[in-house]
C-alpha cells in the first residue's frame, strides 16, 4: 500500500528514498554544519541528524541566499541531500537545487509533517507533480 | 518562456558556453514559477565567498573567469567571508584565504566591481521606482523593494552570476505587480527608538509568516524611520519569515495610502504590535553561563552614521578583559571613518573592525568561537542573533547603548 500526495511546483529527475522530517523552517546556513552535514542549531527538530543522502521535509523557509551555493558545496563534499519536498519556499532554494541537480517540489495537497516521520520513505515524480509515500 | 532574438542568441550559444549555461539555468529556475518572459536589469549584486561556495563553486567562477566573459550590466559584490588584515583571534585558514583572493580575482576579470558590501542600497546604487535589478543577498532585496520601490527576487549564488552576465533575470515573484501587494496588516503601537527595537519588530512580525510571498503592511510608524532603521526592520523580516517585501503606509513609496499598499485588496490577518511585545523579545533571550563574551556589530555592515554613534558611545572607554567587540562594516565607510577619527576612537576602546565582511558568514566561525571561549554572542542586530545559531552561540539581542555598556563593564544585562 502506498498513499500519493499532489504538489504545487516540482523540478528534476524521478527519485527515492528516506525521508529527514523538520518542523520548522530552514536554512542551510543557520540550522546546519556545513563542513559535516549535521544540523547543528540548538533546538532544531532535527538537532544531530545528518541531512546527506535523505529526502528532506521542510515546511518552511528561513533567511537566506546562502542555499544558492550551499547544496551544490554539500554535493562537492558527498554530504548532500538527495531532494527538497517543500510546504512553501523561497527562489533561493530552486536556484541551489538547480544548480545541485537536486529534486525540489513545493506546496503539498496533505499536511506531510502529520503523515511522515523520520525514515519513511517516499518516490518523487516531478513530472506528475506527485510522492508517492510507502507504508512500512 | 518567451524568447526575444538576443534571448534565443544567447541560448544557441553565440555569446559563448558560460552565457549560454547561464541563461539555460535561468530558464530553469523561470520555469519553476512559471515566468513567461525574461526582463532586463540595470544592476546586479552577486554573492560568492569561499566559506558559503566551497570548492565546486569555486571551479564555476574560475571557469567563468577563464572565458573571459563580462557582465553585462553594473556589478558589485556581497560582504566577504574573512577580513584581510590582523586579529589572530579571528584569522582565516591559510588555504581558505588564498582560495579568497583567487575569488576576488575572478570577479574583477568579470567586471565585477569586489565593494564587498551587503549594504550596496546606502554607499553603492540606489536603484529607482520600477527599476528592475537582480540583487544577491536577502537584506538587499527586501531594501530594494520595499524602501526604494525597486524590483527584484532573492538571487542566490549562481542565479546572481547568471543575471549579471545576461543581463537579465526570469520575470516572477517581486518582479511582478502582482506580487507586490500587502497581505497582511501590521498596526504598530509601540516605541521603536533603537536599531534593535526595529530588529525585535522584524523578528515578531516574520517569525510566524515564513512565507517568501508575504507582504506586511505596517501602519502607525509615527515618524518617518531613518535609512538604518528600515535596514534592520527589513534584514530581521528577511531572516526569520524569508520575507522579500514590506510596505510602511505614508513612508515607502509604494504605500502612499493604506488602500495603495493592499491594491485594493483586504487583507488576510491583521495584528498588532504594542510595547510589550517588544519588551517580551528582550526578555525571551536569557544569558547561558561563560567566562567570555562578544558583541557584535554587524549584520548588516555599519552605515557611517552607525560607526559614528558607536565611536561617540566607545569614547575614553575600554572594553572590557572577558569581553570582545567587534564591528564590520564595507571597505567605503571605513575609509571615511579613518578619515573622521572615528575608527581612531574605537581602536582606542579596543574595538576591533572587520572590513569588507559580515561577522556570522566569517570563515571557521565555529573554530573561532571555540577557540576564543565564547558563550554568549550579544548584539544589537535582530538578524545576527538569529543567523549566526548554526555555530551554536548563545545570541542574545540588546539595545545599542546597552550592547556598549556590556562590552565595556562585562556585566550581562
Amino acid at each position: 500500500m502506498s498513499k500519493l500526495i499532489s504538489v504545487k511546483r516540482a523540478h528534476g529527475p524521478s527519485i527515492e528514498g528516506q525521508v529527514l522530517v523538520m518542523r520548522e523552517g530552514f536554512s542551510p546556513r543557520y540550522d546546519l554544519d556545513r563542513i559535516t552535514g549535521i544540523i547543528s542549531r540548538i533546538g532544531h527538530s532535527v538537532e544531530g541528524e545528518s541531512v546527506c543522502n535523505k529526502i528532506l521535509v521542510i515546511p518552511t523557509v528561513k533567511g537566506g541566499v546562502a542555499g544558492g551555493w550551499a547544496f551544490f558545496d554539500l554535493l562537492y563534499k558527498n554530504i548532500s541531500p538527495k531532494a527538497l519536498i517543500f510546504g512553501k519556499l523561497n527562489p533561493v532554494m530552486v536556484q541551489g537545487a538547480v544548480l545541485a541537480g537536486l529534486t525540489i517540489t513545493e506546496g503539498w495537497s496533505e499536511d506531510l509533517l502529520s503523515i511522515l516521520k523520520n525514515g519513511d520513505r517516499v518516490r518523487i515524480e516531478p513530472e506528475k507533480k506527485r510522492l508517492e509515500i510507502f507504508s512500512n | 518562456m518567451i524568447l526575444n532574438d538576443l534571448e534565443i542568441a544567447m541560448l544557441r550559444g553565440d555569446h559563448g558556453v558560460v552565457v549560454k549555461e547561464s541563461i539555460e539555468f535561468q530558464i530553469e529556475v523561470g520555469s519553476f514559477f512559471g515566468a513567461k518572459e525574461f526582463v532586463p536589469i540595470t544592476n546586479a549584486h552577486v554573492m560568492g565567498d569561499i566559506e558559503v561556495m566551497g570548492d565546486g563553486g569555486l571551479g564555476i567562477l574560475e571557469k567563468m573567469s577563464n572565458s573571459e566573459v563580462k557582465c553585462r550590466v553594473p556589478t558589485s559584490s556581497n560582504a566577504r567571508c574573512m577580513h584581510f588584515g590582523d586579529f589572530d583571534n579571528l584569522r582565516a585558514d591559510e588555504v581558505e584565504v588564498q582560495k579568497e583572493r583567487k575569488i576576488i580575482g575572478y570577479l574583477k576579470d568579470m567586471n565585477i566591481v569586489p565593494t564587498d558590501t551587503c549594504i550596496n542600497y546606502q554607499t553603492v546604487y540606489q536603484p529607482k521606482l520600477g527599476e528592475h535589478v537582480a540583487w544577491g543577498d536577502t537584506g538587499t532585496v527586501i531594501y530594494a523593494n520595499s524602501v526604494l520601490g525597486a524590483r527584484t527576487n532573492y538571487e542566490g549564488g549562481k542565479a546572481s552570476f547568471a543575471a549579471a552576465i545576461t543581463g537579465r533575470t526570469p520575470a516572477y515573484g517581486f518582479h511582478l505587480d502582482g506580487c507586490r501587494k500587502g497581505t497582511f496588516l501590521v498596526n504598530v503601537d509601540a516605541e521603536l527608538n533603537d536599531f534593535a527595537d526595529w530588529g525585535a519588530l522584524g523578528k515578531i512580525v516574520g517569525h510566524p509568516h515564513q512565507d517568501y510571498f508575504a507582504v506586511p503592511v505596517f501602519q502607525g510608524i509615527k515618524e518617518i524611520p531613518f535609512s538604518d532603521s528600515l535596514k534592520h526592520l527589513g534584514a530581521s523580516l528577511a531572516s526569520y519569515g524569508s520575507l522579500a517585501m514590506f510596505h510602511m503606509v505614508g513612508i515607502t513609496p509604494e504605500a502612499r495610502t493604506l488602500a495603495e499598499a493592499f491594491k485594493g485588496e483586504v487583507p488576510n490577518e491583521v495584528m498588532t504590535v504594542k510595547n510589550s511585545d517588544i519588551d517580551a523579545i528582550y526578555s525571551g533571550y536569557k544569558y547561558k553561563e561563560g567566562a567570555n563574551n562578544v558583541v557584535v556589530f554587524s549584520g548588516p555592515q555599519l552605515s557611517l552614521f552607525e560607526v559614528q554613534n558607536l565611536a561617540n558611545l566607545f569614547k575614553r572607554r575600554k572594553v572590557h578583559k572577558c569581553m570582545t567587540a567587534v564591528i564590520t562594516t564595507n571597505h567605503a565607510i571605513y575609509s571615511d571613518a579613518l578619515r573622521l577619527g572615528y575608527i581612531a576612537d574605537l581602536e582606542s576602546a579596543g574595538v576591533k573592525i572587520l572590513q569588507g565582511v559580515c561577522f556570522y558568514i566569517l570563515q571557521r566561525l565555529s573554530e573561532i568561537r571555540k577557540e576564543n571561549d565564547w558563550t554568549n554572542l550579544i548584539s544589537n542586530s535582530g538578524k545576527i542573533v538569529n543567523t549566526i545559531t548554526a555555530h551554536r552561540f548563545n545570541t542574545v539581542l540588546r539595545r545599542t547603548a546597552d550592547c556598549v555598556d556590556i562590552a565595556c563593564t562585562g556585566v550581562l544585562k
